[in-house]
């Protein structure tokens, strides 16, 4: 089960570069990179769509893409830290370790 | 006119994730065509709706109509499970996206 929710994080981990890239891309060079995240990134989001359950997937590819970028804007892009924005990341990784445990067990069941 | 929009983007937005679901079940072009067709004009509305409404607040609105949306169309048609530690996870992480997308 792991292989597929590795799936999931390569897919958010793309995500970051391509909302980066819709945001902050100039000249075709920029603009070819970020078409290639969004591919590369909604293929790996419809892999893992293949075992996991795609509400879970699209969820997590959702909130680990928001908090990249979150992350991304305050470390590359001199975005203000603000408390209120790692203590909602830290919930959000809660939520996503929950999700994990919560589908492999009931992954577990069905099999 | 531009909360239309926006509310459209996350209904087309939940189409493409039924699609991905439809794709994985029938294996036929058509999911996948409809699939491509519902997350195109999801960004389309929503590049239209943030003409006039803040970024942030567009954004936290489109994700969570389509997150949310796409979660419980697993759930109606495509045999997700309804348990409840599950629906908790994925309210949590997609309240704490929504509210990043607010404070950002």
């Amino acid at each position: 089960m792991t292989k597929e929710w590795i799936k999931v994080f390569f897919a958010a981990f793309f995500e970051v570069f391509w909302v980066i890239g819709l945001k902050h891309a100039d000249g075709p060079w920029e603009w070819t990179g970020t078409a290639i995240a969004i591919a590369i990134s909604f293929y790996a989001l419809i892999a893992a769509g293949n075992k996991l359950p795609v509400g879970t997937v699209y969820a997590v590819f959702v909130g680990l893409g928001t908090a990249g970028t979150v992350l991304s804007e305050i470390l590359f892009f001199g975005e203000p830290i603000k408390a209120a924005k790692l203590v909602l990341i830290l919930v959000l990784l809660i939520g996503v370790i929950g999700l994990k445990l919560v589908t492999d067990e009931t992954e577990g069941e069905r099999s | 006119m531009s909360w239309f929009y926006l509310i459209l983007a996350g209904i087309f937005e939940m189409t493409g994730v039924a699609m991905i679901n439809s794709l994985h079940k029938n294996k036929n072009w058509q999911s996948f065509v409809l699939m491509a067709a519902g997350f195109g004009a999801s960004f389309l509305f929503l590049a239209l709706a943030m003409e006039t409404l803040p970024m942030g607040t567009a954004y936290a609105i489109w994700t969570g109509i389509g997150a949310s949306g796409g979660a419980i169309l697993g759930m109606l048609l495509y045999g997700e499970s309804k348990d409840w530690k599950r629906i908790a996870c994925i309210a949590i992480v997609l309240g704490a996206a929504v509210g990043l997308k607010l404070v950002s």
